[in-house]
């Protein structure tokens, strides 16, 4: 229906939707969001699938992530070689994920990601630290910083290894009613 | 020298595994972490080759194998469902993704016909309740009024407004009941001969409309309006339905405020931790990741950090009260149950102005204009001045008590609510046993309640009304013109108090549940009062008041605000009770004919009509269900299951603490045993260098020989 587009092939499209929590609009959108970043860098023709990555410095400063104080974190989590710089398989990823109708359980393991700032599948009481400076934007001391990390392992933690794994965090999502409402990016 | 340092801290472990305890194994883990060996623990050989690690790491490697990729283990996704999850559910990279869709269409080519076409129907099935859910959501009014006063004054004074949308919601469902049990067939079959014709007389006036006397007396307003038309069958009739419609609105409130009292309640206090204390959901959920605004982003960031430092402030409160001396607590005490006294000789003296205002209001005839609405409406004018001076006493009186932040939040809730439902119930108490004076038995006894409750309803929208614009209004206006004057700087800057502007809405939906029965439409005047309200406080909000440092702790208080409601359902139910009895006592003096039941009939004749009127079985089931045979098995057949409930629950709870003491104890199995091992492996290194370091120094002592 509609006009013909020439960017992906149908099958391209039909993949995208299939893998994806998007409609076939929302993916074409999508592209035009993702070209106007760097218009030069990004070809308008996918059909052959072009191997182009973006910086991680133009996409964190797209208006749906420039506020977040973790912007950095979650482009490196959804990028492949850990340092930010996304394909376009990888923009869709991230904005689907972080989308409003990703469940509960896919949200929460990316959410784990994105906090886990030394990558070592676990979270801790470094990771924590720098989650809250962010947060605060170290407006706290280093005391109360160091207080309530402490307070948050202690809460948290299940088997008693001073640090929160994927299980623990999985735990005190389930609990949290709000997660899904605040865990999501309207792109 | 290494060695042995590595053998005492086993032999310390040693001793610590058998105490068991948790805290103390947390404190081990703490030494160790702290301790060099924490790096070695994660870098050892086997460390990797750990069944739990090996399930973790594949993940991460995206592209290791598309079989690994698929067998996800990251909690539920790991078990066999990812075969029928829908691709976009899975962990992994798109690439991973669409090979997986394609070895799915392979596989979809084994399966049979029937097979694909079930799965094709549940996910179809699938896309339509999502697709309804939104839909859903989508109905839902002033959502974007909600988002921007989220963005501006955080969740506290969202969830005032959400709690306000609900309370709508639930009027128009009652509006709907209403029509369909009390308006619709009085439309349809009309009313009884010898009633009073609706029509406009000489002696109605303007101020009927506010009285709920004259026009509106005779009007569907009130219960008077609904007497027994050509629908006469004996189970199919006016009187019946009107009944049964009242019942109905009562029975679907009770139900739909208890579900949402239990999902509140779920979310609140699972597992016996409070959310709202939990620090970690305030740093792990915290962050609004829809935020686009710089400044809704410094807000949220203000927020956050208030919170924090609340919670901050409250872990050095509660340090403080376990250093109170005795001498101290005595004075405390001492203190406390003074100001305890101060609010009951408050609330006693608010008790006795509305027993005064009612009586004062009662010996008053009617007949001039002007005075005589200020008097007919002097009980809700005091139960409105009372309930408006009082609550703000009562937060000026906790903050005395040296109690927490939030217990003293909540602490002046429980005072206020008290005071609101107490006045109402005493008010009520005071109209329904007045005399009967000669004049008043010549009018319609229930109108005459209905015409408190339509007068309390509509000065309570008045008050509110006057509030906004007479209060806060001109106070912004003070403080934008003429800051540094000392007017300004008396009021202060405004905020929006939650707790009780929700006291408010409670009260407004109690006296709509007290009165529905003798005012049939008070749920639409509700609806069109609470939309009012709605806009009002929008205005107020949104341009009288400041955003409060300390944010409202919103979950922990809706349990709070749904219990209310119930006891103001309660309540309702209890003055439906009471009245009805009262109506079968009395009915000799009621010699006015009005409404529904009129010639003397009451609800339990009805009743009895209709239940005569059916096959015998239904009867004497019914009779049956009616005693006290029935009634008394039923209560203990409650006791046993609720008992059982508590008891699974209280089992249920010793469970998960033995669970969790396991999984401590399997996890410092854990990091000793990957310890030992390292160690031996290191001690066997050793051990091989050593012989070979003898080897070689063999060869060159030889020469020297």
């Amino acid at each position: 229906m509609g006009n013909k587009q020439t960017i992906f092939t149908d099958e391209q499209l039909d993949a995208y939707q299939d893998c994806t929590f998007f409609t076939r609009k929302e993916i074409l959108r999508l592209h035009g969001r993702y070209h106007e970043l760097a218009p030069h860098l990004v070809p308008m023709d996918y059909t052959n699938d072009p191997d182009c990555k973006l910086p991680l410095a133009l996409i964190v400063n797209m208006p749906e992530l420039k506020e977040n104080p973790f912007r950095n974190r979650i482009v490196e989590s959804f990028s492949e070689d850990g340092m930010g710089n996304l394909s376009f398989n990888e923009f869709v990823d991230m904005f689907s994920v972080l989308s409003e109708m990703a469940p509960r359980e896919l949200k929460a393991i990316y959410a784990f990601k994105i906090y886990d700032f030394n990558v070592d599948n676990y979270l801790c009481k470094e990771d924590l630290e720098k989650t809250l400076n962010k947060l605060t934007k170290e407006e706290l001391t280093p005391e109360e910083v160091e207080l309530v990390c402490e307070k948050t392992i202690e809460e948290a933690d299940l088997d008693g290894d001073n640090k929160l794994s994927y299980a623990d965090f999985e735990n005190m999502i389930t609990r949290a009613p709000d997660f899904l409402s605040t865990f999501h990016i309207r792109i | 020298m290494f060695h042995a340092e590595e053998e005492v801290q086993e032999d310390k472990m040693e001793e610590l595994n058998p105490g068991g305890l948790m805290r103390l194994l947390s404190e081990e883990s703490t030494q160790s972490t702290l301790s060099s060996d924490s790096c070695e623990y994660y870098q050892t050989e086997i460390f990797d080759q750990l069944p739990s690690i090996q399930a973790i790491r594949p993940a991460q490697a995206n592209q290791g194998g598309p079989e690994s990729g698929e067998r996800t283990s990251y909690g539920a996704l790991s078990r066999d469902k990812t075969s029928t999850q829908p691709l976009r559910n899975l962990v992994m990279c798109i690439q991973g993704k669409r090979d997986a869709r394609d070895r799915r269409k392979m596989q979809r080519n084994n399966i049979g016909f029937w097979e694909s076409w079930r799965r094709s129907q549940s996910i179809n099935a699938k896309r339509i309740w999502a697709q309804m859910g939104g839909a859903l959501s989508s109905l839902l009014p002033w959502r974007r009024t909600l988002h921007a006063i989220e963005g501006r004054f955080g969740v506290g004074v969202k969830s005032y407004f959400i709690f306000l949308r609900y309370l709508i919601c639930l009027n128009l469902l009652h509006c709907a009941l209403i029509s369909g049990f009390i308006l619709g067939p009085t439309a349809y079959y009309g009313r009884s001969k010898n009633s009073v014709p609706l029509r406009f007389e000489d002696s109605d006036s303007f101020l009927d409309f506010f009285l709920g006397s004259g026009y509106l007396d005779r009007s569907p307003v009130f219960f008077g309006f609904y007497t027994r038309g050509s629908l006469d069958k004996p189970c199919l009739n006016t009187p019946l339905l009107y009944f049964s419609g009242i019942l109905t609105i009562l029975l679907l409130s009770l139900i739909m405020v208890v579900r949402r009292t239990i999902v509140g309640y779920k979310h609140t206090w699972m597992l016996g931790k409070r959310y709202s204390t939990n620090v970690c959901y305030k740093i792990l959920c915290g962050w609004d990741f829809t935020i686009h605004d710089p400044s809704a982003a410094a807000l949220k960031r203000s927020f956050i950090r208030n919170d924090l430092k609340l919670f901050l402030d409250e872990q050095r409160f509660s340090m403080r009260k376990g250093q109170r001396t005795l001498g101290q607590k005595m004075r405390l005490y001492i203190l406390r149950s003074t100001l305890n006294l101060i609010v009951l000789a408050l609330l006693g003296g608010a008790f006795f102005l509305i027993y005064y205002a009612t009586i004062q209001s009662q010996k008053e005839d009617g007949d001039n204009g002007l005075v005589s609405l200020l008097f007919q409406y002097l009980p809700p004018i005091t139960i409105t001045f009372v309930n408006l001076v009082l609550p703000h006493i009562f937060r000026k009186i906790s903050s005395f008590e040296d109690y927490s932040f939030t217990t003293q939040v909540n602490v002046t809730l429980v005072r206020s609510i008290f005071l609101k439902l107490a006045s109402l119930g005493i008010y009520l108490f005071f109209v329904f046993n007045t005399e009967e004076t000669q004049q008043s038995l010549l009018q319609c006894r229930p109108n005459r309640f209905g015409r408190e409750m339509y007068k309390l309803c509509i000065f309570n929208f008045l008050a509110t009304f006057c509030n906004a614009f007479l209060l806060s209004f001109p106070r912004k206006l003070v403080q934008e013109c003429c800051p540094t004057s000392l007017l300004a700087r008396m009021s202060g800057k405004q905020h929006f108090l939650v707790p009780f502007n929700v006291l408010d809405l409670v009260y407004g939906q109690t006296v709509s549940w007290v009165g529905v029965y003798y005012c049939p439409l008070l749920p639409l005047i509700g609806t069109v009062t609470m939309t009012v309200t709605f806009y009002i406080k929008k205005f107020t909000v949104l341009r009288c008041c400041v955003a409060e440092q300390r944010t409202f702790r919103a979950s922990n208080s809706s349990v709070l605000f749904h219990f209310m409601l119930l006891l103001g359902l309660f309540m309702a139910a209890v003055t439906l009770g009471f009245n009805l009895h009262q109506q079968e006592v009395k009915t000799k003096l009621n010699t006015v004919p009005c409404g529904p039941f009129g010639n003397g009939e009451t609800v339990f004749n009805v009743t009895d009509t209709c239940v005569k009127s059916l096959p015998r079985l239904a009867q004497s089931t019914l009779r049956y269900l009616a005693s006290e045979a029935f009634a008394l098995p039923l209560i203990l057949a409650e006791i046993i299951i609720l008992t059982s409930y508590v008891s699974r629950s209280r089992a249920n709870q010793r469970a998960i603490e033995r669970l969790k003491d396991m999984l401590v104890m399997s996890s410092s199995d854990k990091r000793f045993l990957v310890k030992e091992h390292a160690t031996i492996l290191k001690k066997k290194k050793h051990n091989h260098r050593a012989p070979s370091a003898t080897v070689h120094e063999n060869p060159s002592s030889t020469p020297a020989d």
